[in-house]
């Protein structure tokens, strides 16, 4: 559904974006992470037509974007971070503003932004949008990247401005959109946030893309690499002896709890000695990179 | 570019100028003074067609000698006269008020980006806001004529079709100083990150086109045209330099001089008069030149000549004050100007066109 081929943005002599070759499928909440500055909304903004790449090109089901923005525009939804709006007019008449160059007719619009106001808890609003809170804004700007019924989602940051109830209630509005078929692309520099509703990440850092997949998948691409070696954790009950395999490589020790590097996988043969000493086994396990880690770990670069 | 996301745009803007506070309160004061300089128009129009009236019965009473003579009849026009000043500085606030923020004000609440993220060319928007913005100022322009004609009616005043006719090139006239300050603005606001920058930067470029270009060319025309030639040591009695500096609030920048005859011919003083003529004129085509870039004196000259073209005839003539000439038509009048109709044309579309340029480029991330 989204497609970039060696996507790049200079400016200034700057390369906001970097070569990005990214894949996004249809019905995927696809997530875009990357610290500040990464090149995140520089990406959309291509993806979304509003400027032009330097080099390269992107696509929106099937559509060159650069060819043709106001095609793609028809059938994308957008939420820009911090989203603005008209402060003259209340939220409903910005709305109607917006849904006029969709062409639709005026009975086709009060419904569709009817319907928006009240999924965004705004129905019976009737301040100016200039009176707004910035949460309000943001819901606002949800409703108005879905005037048109998009088939492809563009948010950036959008739980910056929302509290924890606006954010359960996005959580839950991304899911029944996706559930709905639609491609939901989420841009964030909040890994808990991706991680609550994307199934699948892709990982800036520099204007380039260091990973794409799932996030375990991506957070094993990016874990420091320490050969081939496996490294288990254990705890017994009782004190931990000295444990001999010729597997092991070294213990780290600490009172009843250890952790092993071995060349291979030892959990099984591990469990059995350690039973046949008459320890008991609190845990035993395969200890995986810290996602957190990880990720702060790309952000630093 | 599509039509209907043209005429959306316009239609939005130009209801959020004629519904905004501050286009509705310049434009109230911008009424009133107009209704009560339209009333006081009225009055000097009534006292001079009362003084017209009685010289005919006087010159019918008496047998004039001077029978070539004839008084001239008052025009409506000349109740328009006063509208010139005030539309230069009101009409100018309103066009700089309305066109200061209108970039600008969309890229500090970052509504612009959202625009920008539905089915629309750039293009199209800022088009859009110079229809909405046009839109705007006609509208104002169009009421205030509107009430100047009804006070005339209500006057029993009735314009002639010709009269209604340059009614309506005064109109068109004062709407060219209003886009063109508009104009300014609306550049200054494309330019500006800040609305409190671009109202800066707009009074700036306003008060160069309409006080430093002028007071320039005058000071470029003293510095190219050399000094004036020196009269003869021993002229003929009567003879005098008449200068012409200012008439009825309207200020004459350029200085029209004429030498009056009174006795013989004399070759010395001949020669002094065509090297007189000669320097008024070089003086005068370089200030005409410089006044071309201020919409300001254009406004003037053009107006001038729909008001009152006798006096503008009177401004503009070279040749010797003895001879008499008729301003003719209104069609002739503004063939008279028509340099300066064109600088009016063509000043706000020079900054349409860097305003269009400016914000096509722009960034808005």
């Amino acid at each position: 559904m989204i497609r970039t081929e060696n996507l790049t943005k200079v400016y200034n002599g700057k390369k906001a974006v970097d070569g990005l070759d990214l894949e996004v499928g249809e019905g995927e909440i696809f997530g875009f992470l990357g610290p500040n500055g990464a090149g995140k909304s520089t990406t959309i903004l291509m993806l979304t037509g509003m400027i032009e790449p330097t080099g390269g090109r992107c696509l929106v089901d099937g559509i060159e974007v650069a060819k043709d923005p106001l095609a793609v525009k028809k059938i994308i939804g957008y939420l820009p971070e911090d989203v603005g709006f008209y402060g003259n007019m209340t939220g409903e008449q910005n709305l109607d503003y917006f849904a006029r160059f969709y062409g639709m007719d005026a009975k086709k619009r009060k419904a569709r932004i009817a319907e928006l106001l009240e999924l965004v808890h705004l129905d019976g609003v009737t301040q100016k949008a200039g009176e707004y809170s910035r949460g309000m804004k943001q819901r606002l700007g949800l409703a108005q990247a879905l005037i048109n019924d998009p088939i492809v989602l563009f948010l950036d940051e959008p739980t910056a401005n929302l509290d924890p109830e606006g954010v359960r209630e996005y959580r839950d509005l991304v899911e029944r959109l996706a559930g709905e078929g639609k491609t939901v692309f989420v841009s964030s520099h909040i890994l808990s946030e991706v991680r609550a509703v994307c199934r699948t990440v892709g990982l800036l850092a520099n204007g380039k893309l260091v990973a794409q997949g799932t996030l375990d998948e991506v957070a094993r691409t990016l874990a420091p690499s320490d050969g081939d070696v496996v490294r288990i954790v254990v705890e017994t009950r009782e004190h931990l002896p000295d444990i001999e395999d010729p597997e092991i490589l070294a213990v780290e020790r600490n009172g009843n709890r250890a952790v092993v590097r071995a060349k291979t996988d030892i959990r099984d043969r591990l469990t059995e000695t350690l039973f046949s000493e008459g320890l008991h086994v609190r845990e035993m396990r395969i200890e995986e990179p810290d996602i957190e880690d990880v990720f702060m770990a790309v952000y630093r670069r | 570019m599509a039509l209907d996301r043209l005429l959306n745009v316009a239609r939005k803007e130009f209801s959020d100028h004629i519904t905004s506070r501050r286009f509705v309160i310049i434009l109230a004061l911008f009424l009133v003074i107009s209704a009560v300089s339209i009333h006081d128009g009225i009055e000097n129009y009534n006292n001079s067609l009362e003084s017209y009236n009685e010289q005919l019965q006087r010159m019918e009473e008496f047998e004039d000698p001077y029978s070539s003579w004839m008084p001239e009849k008052p025009s409506i026009m000349y109740v328009f006269i006063s509208m010139m000043s005030y539309m230069t500085a009101l009409g100018g606030i309103l066009a700089l008020a309305i066109g200061f923020d209108l970039v600008s004000k969309e890229k500090e609440s970052r509504s612009l980006k959202t625009l920008l993220s539905h089915p629309i060319y750039r293009d199209e928007i800022i088009n859009g806001k110079v229809l909405g913005g046009v839109g705007a100022l006609g509208f104002a322009m169009a009421l205030s004529l509107a009430i100047a004609i009804a006070m005339l009616l209500i006057f029993s005043v009735v314009p002639t079709v010709d009269e209604f006719a340059a009614i309506l090139v005064f109109g068109a006239a004062s709407l060219g100083l209003l886009l063109a300050y508009f104009a300014i603005a609306l550049t200054m606001s494309t330019v500006a990150k800040e609305s409190g920058n671009a109202l800066i930067y707009t009074l700036v470029i306003f008060a160069i086109v309409s006080s430093l270009l002028p007071m320039l060319g005058m000071m470029a025309a003293d510095a190219l045209a050399g000094d004036p030639p020196e009269a003869p040591e021993m002229g003929p009695m009567g003879k005098q330099v008449v200068g012409t500096a200012s008439s009825g609030g309207y200020f004459v920048s350029t200085a029209s001089q004429s030498v009056v005859y009174g006795g013989t011919e004399d070759p010395a003083w001949r020669e002094y008069e065509e090297e007189m003529k000669t320097y008024i004129e070089k003086r005068r085509f370089i200030n005409d030149i410089s006044n071309l870039l201020s919409p300001q004196m254009n406004y003037y000259t053009v107006a001038m000549a729909v008001t009152n073209p006798r006096i503008a005839l009177m401004i503009s003539s070279y040749t010797d004050a003895g001879v008499q000439e008729e301003p003719g038509s209104l069609a002739e009048a503004l063939g008279r100007v028509w340099m300066n109709i064109a600088a009016l044309i063509v000043f706000p579309s020079v900054f349409f066109a860097a305003t269009y340029v400016k914000f096509m480029r722009m960034d808005i991330r």
